[in-house]
């Protein structure tokens, strides 16, 4: 499978002066196309940070990001730009939905950016994704008329409308309930099986234990890796105790 | 806590921390000045006229005076204190030539009397009732600060020579908008002038209360005394001598109203982007018990500090400009005693201006009330309430760019956020427009119509001269050989007494003669034609409570007339109060005669006019359009000017106040701006979205503001035309500076500043917003 994301050595700290603190720390990171990838540790460990990173949302001090074989450090804010919206799709923690506009409306704005005309297509596609993604129906409702597993779920339509290469998630379940949070797990392992590539965020082993290769992060550097074979729906308990055996060993 | 909250304010808003402390100040020293002004001038105003011994009652009249019956009739009557009469001798302006130049162009009508022995002196400028000596003439303090005249001038009036030996305020006509003017001279200089010109009485009289004075006037017409001529009262005389300066000051105040405005409007939004930036803070401050109060006071601190250096600034320059506008005042009216009384009151304004300050800030921080600990911990932004353009659906969009719509849709569901813009560009586009199109309308030629005069070519008055008809006729009938002209008119102004309803009776001036020549715009009915009708001014027929169709009696040499009223027309001139008839009239005084003519060939006006100068000495000849530039064109230059500088300053508040707006919006969407970059839309996508944002509201604004202009305004206008006498009054526009280039004008500023306000959103990263 050709590299979608290659990290090399990349810093990145935050604050000025004493307050300054380096989050990311020389990290190194590939990721190939149609690979379900985690990224657990402790917070303030650098995992957002570095989701951030090789996302292209934000810049790095030191080393340099390729994705799909283009450097986001070379890259000019609207190629950035244009890149995010065409190539990848981000589901976040908060739903980050605009109010003031219906879920079908949410879904098709990025779309909507460079091809007005097509919005009948556009529309059609968007309504395909809320019934795959099981929201159908609620393309008229606001935001806050939806639980916040629906929000989510509109949040990922969002995210695929381009048909992007990869897709993150910054603790795409954290705000919701263990139900609500499988529910949306399935969803990324189905879109994982369409050959789109996932990296999710998350401090929860039992969400880790669904991937298929785990990184683990501590102090911004990454400092074991797990893989793990397909998850087939029915191996989690033996799944999670790998993970969390090695985050004992790590001492996270 | 302090520190941390004012140091970190002043960080992120250094610009607009400047600013308001600029709009304080300003505030502060404007209404410092007006409270500095309004003392020192009702002082000054006193003062001279406490000095000067004002009269209480004044009737000017011209003609025969029977001075036994006035005396009897002062001394039978309970309420006079004092009573004298005073002679004015009105010299026609041509012969007046003062330092080598006539006074022929001046619109005073000047004249010459004696310094008076009881009351109503003439006041030099040391405040004492000077006398001159043979061959000294005092000049009224109006052509002093004109630069007519000044000490040690050779004057010479009517072939005789005088030295101009210093100025006098005079009590009751210093103000240029009292239109007579007193030089002067010693009695035996007086005796030498008084055959040069026409004599004018003064009768005068002081009460024992000023209360009486309603009563005393009833007494004074019912005794059917002399009085071919207008009376004038003691609040009036006050009045004329309060209006320029009082304008001024009016003017000072609306400036600093407006200026108070804007400063409200800055700490609105710096307030508000801090409300938004400090929320997360706030709400745990209230999560852990913290009272409301106590919070605002960490905020309040600022405001108070700021509102306190503005205003210790503002009352300082206060007291460094009022020395310039104070000048005026000292030199029509004199020197004014309490200052320590005036410096205090200056204080008060000031301290005024920062209560109101401190206690706008104390207003908008009661947001906090309306911050919910849980939401602002966890959201970190306040959570306003979505709202309306729900039909709006991107989905349903086929007209706008995405960007275009976003921006307008977030205008329609967020409403309340816009209307404080909305606000200020409809007041812009209002003020712009009001005084604009006003001058238009006043500049137009069209606006003789509302000055009870007729379209004609040329106007010759002949006044303050006897034997007016005779001197009238001789002119028609030089006209009527004149090939030059197609056709004239005489209107002959005599004052007649007026029966009231009430019993009451009130002097009138009607103008007689064929009106059917040079036709006024009636507003109501038609001009008199027959013997028994007549035409009145809007004021006249709204003093007499008279429609058309009524009747009206008419005093006249000792027979009642009954006349009915057949028109109402517009008149600006003559204090609004005119009226207009075709009976032919046995005896009265003639007041004045007016000549209208229409020429062959109106671009020979000039030279026709000047023949007839040449020829009429006695005459004041002049084109009609000059005329109306004459008497109306300070009026126009000053309502051009406000015109300009009403667009200038509506111009910088509307660009301020979108710049402020513009980054307090952006402050307040950061988040949703984060959000759209995360989906791929670039800061130029953004910035389309802003400036669609400031485009709805501008656009919205402008119509509604042109419209409020041409409703609202035009009758305000109107109004204002009104209370000079013009009825149904109309905008003349200009529609493309009205409706393209004004929008234009202040659309381009409010977008260039929405691009310089928006310039923030480029700086907001991804990460910063909405990293968990």
């Amino acid at each position: 499978m050709k590299k979608i994301i290659a990290a090399d050595h990349i810093d990145k700290a935050f604050g000025q002066g004493i307050e300054r603190r380096k989050v990311l720390n020389g990290v190194s990171v590939s990721i190939s196309g149609g690979e379900f990838v985690s990224v657990m540790g402790p917070s303030g460990s650098g995992k957002s940070s570095l989701l951030f990173a090789v996302s292209g949302m934000d810049t790095v001090d030191g080393g340099q990001v390729l994705f799909d074989g283009r450097e986001l450090g070379a890259l000019k804010e609207n190629e950035l730009a244009d890149l995010r919206r065409t190539q990848m799709g981000f589901v976040f923690q908060q739903p980050t939905l605009m109010k003031n506009m219906n879920l079908l409306d949410n879904i098709i704005l990025p779309s909507l950016r460079d091809n007005r005309r097509n919005v009948k297509a556009i529309t059609e596609k968007a309504r395909q994704l809320m019934s795959k993604t099981g929201i159908a129906g609620l393309e008229k409702r606001d935001i806050t008329q939806v639980s916040g597993g629906q929000l989510q779920r509109a949040g990922i339509c969002r995210a695929l409308m381009s048909s992007p290469q990869i897709l993150f998630g910054d603790e795409p379940t954290g705000a919701l309930n263990q139900e609500a949070a499988e529910g949306i797990m399935s969803l990324f392992a189905d879109i994982n099986e369409t050959g789109t590539a996932v990296m999710l965020v998350t401090h929860d082993a039992r969400i880790a234990a669904r991937t298929g290769r785990i990184l683990f992060m501590c102090d911004g550097q990454i400092v074991s890796e797990l893989r793990l074979p397909k998850f087939r729906g029915t191996e989690l308990e033996g799944r999670m105790e790998q993970v969390v055996t090695r985050m004992r060993e790590l001492g996270i | 806590m302090y520190y941390r909250i004012i140091r970190g304010d002043l960080r992120a808003g250094k610009l607009i921390t400047l600013t308001t402390l600029l709009f304080v100040t300003a505030a502060a020293m404007l209404v410092s000045l007006s409270a500095i002004l309004t003392v020192n001038l009702a002082g000054a105003i006193d003062t001279l006229m406490t000095q000067a011994k004002t009269p209480h009652f004044m009737q000017m009249h011209s003609g025969e005076l029977d001075r036994a019956r006035l005396t009897a009739f002062a001394e039978q009557n309970g309420k006079v204190d004092e009573f004298q009469v005073l002679e004015f001798v009105n010299v026609e302006n041509a012969r007046i030539i003062i330092g080598g130049k006539s006074l022929a162009d001046n619109v005073q009508d000047n004249g010459f009397s004696t310094q008076s022995s009881m009351f109503d002196y003439l006041l030099d400028l040391d405040g004492k009732a000077v006398i001159p000596a043979d061959g000294e003439l005092y000049v009224p303090i109006a052509y002093m600060k004109d630069g007519t005249a000044k000490t040690g001038d050779t004057a010479v009036i009517a072939g005789k020579e005088w030295t101009v030996a210093g100025f006098l305020r005079d009590s009751q006509m210093n103000s240029l908008l009292a239109s007579s003017k007193r030089f002067l001279v010693s009695e035996h200089d007086y005796t030498a002038i008084q055959a040069s010109g026409s004599t004018e009485y003064l009768i005068e009289f002081r009460l024992k209360e000023l209360s009486m004075l309603g009563a005393f006037k009833n007494d004074y017409t019912s005794a059917g005394l002399e009085a071919n001529g207008p009376s004038i009262t003691y609040p009036l005389f006050k009045m004329l001598n309060a209006m320029s300066d009082g304008l001024m000051i009016a003017i000072i105040l609306l400036v600093s109203l407006l200026v108070v405005a804007v400063a409200f409007m800055c700490i609105r939004f710096t307030l508000l982007a801090t409300i938004e930036r400090d929320t997360r803070e706030i709400g745990v401050m209230k999560a852990i018990g913290l009272r409301v109060s106590d919070i605002k006071k960490l905020y309040l601190v600022k405001y108070a500090g700021i509102a306190a250096l503005g205003c210790a600034l503002g009352y300082a320059l206060s007291l460094v400009f009022r020395g310039m506008l104070l000048d005026n005042i000292r030199l029509y009216m004199g020197g004014n005693e309490k200052a320590s009384l005036t410096l205090l009151l200056g204080l008060g304004g000031a301290v005024l201006v920062f209560l109101a300050i401190t206690g706008y800030v104390n207003r908008v921080l009661g947001r906090f009330r309306r911050i919910s600990a849980a939401e602002a911990v966890r959201f970190g932004t306040t959570q306003d309430k979505s709202g309306g353009a729900r039909q709006l659906r991107l989905s349903a969009n086929r007209l706008l760019n995405t960007n275009i719509f976003l921006g307008v849709k977030d205008v329609l569901a967020r409403k309340s956020l816009y209307v404080t813009m909305l606000a200020v560009i409809i007041i812009a586009a209002f003020v712009i427009t009001v005084p604009r199109n006003l001058y238009n309308t006043i500049a137009a030629k069209s606006f003789i119509t509302y000055m009870g005069v007729g379209n004609s070519d040329l106007r010759l008055d002949i006044q303050q001269t006897d034997n007016i008809a005779a001197k009238a006729a001789e002119v028609t009938a030089v006209m009527e050989k004149d090939p030059s002209i197609s056709r004239y008119a005489v209107l002959t102004t005599e004052s007649f007494t007026v029966l009231k309803e009430d019993g009451a009776e009130e002097r009138i001036k009607i103008e007689l003669g064929d009106h059917s020549v040079f036709p006024v715009k009636y507003a109501k009915g038609r001009a008199p034609d027959a013997g028994h009708e007549i035409a009145l001014s809007v004021m006249n027929a709204d003093e007499l409570g008279k429609q058309t169709g009524d009747v009206i009696t008419l005093k006249s040499g000792g027979q009642s007339l009954n006349l009915t009223v057949c028109g109402i027309y517009s008149d600006v001139t003559n204090g609004g109060k005119t009226a207009k008839a075709a009976f032919a009239s046995q005896a009265a005084d003639v007041m004045w005669s007016v000549i209208y003519a229409e020429l062959v060939d109106k671009t020979l006006t000039g030279g026709i006019a000047e023949k007839y100068a040449d020829r009429f000495s006695f005459a004041k000849v002049s084109g009609v359009d000059e005329y109306v530039a004459q008497t109306f064109g300070p009026t126009i230059s000053s309502v051009g000017t406000a015109s300009r500088v009403a667009i200038v300053m509506m111009l910088l508040i509307s660009v301020l106040v979108t710049v402020l707006f513009m980054r307090l919006l952006v402050a307040k969407d950061r988040y949703p701006i984060a959000v759209m970059k995360s989906l791929g839309f670039t800061n130029a996508d953004l910035r389309v979205q802003y400036f669609a944002r400031a485009a709805a509201v501008l656009a919205a604004g402008i119509v509604l503001g042109t419209i409020l202009a041409n409703t609202l305004g035009e009758r305000l206008a109107g109004a204002l035309i009104g209370s000079f006498g013009a009825a149904s009054f109309e905008f003349v526009a200009d529609p493309l500076a009205a409706y393209l280039f004004s929008p234009l004008m202040l659309a381009c500023p409010v977008l260039i500043a929405t691009i310089i306000g928006t310039s923030g959103t480029g700086h907001i990263t991804i990460s910063g917003h909405i990293k968990e």
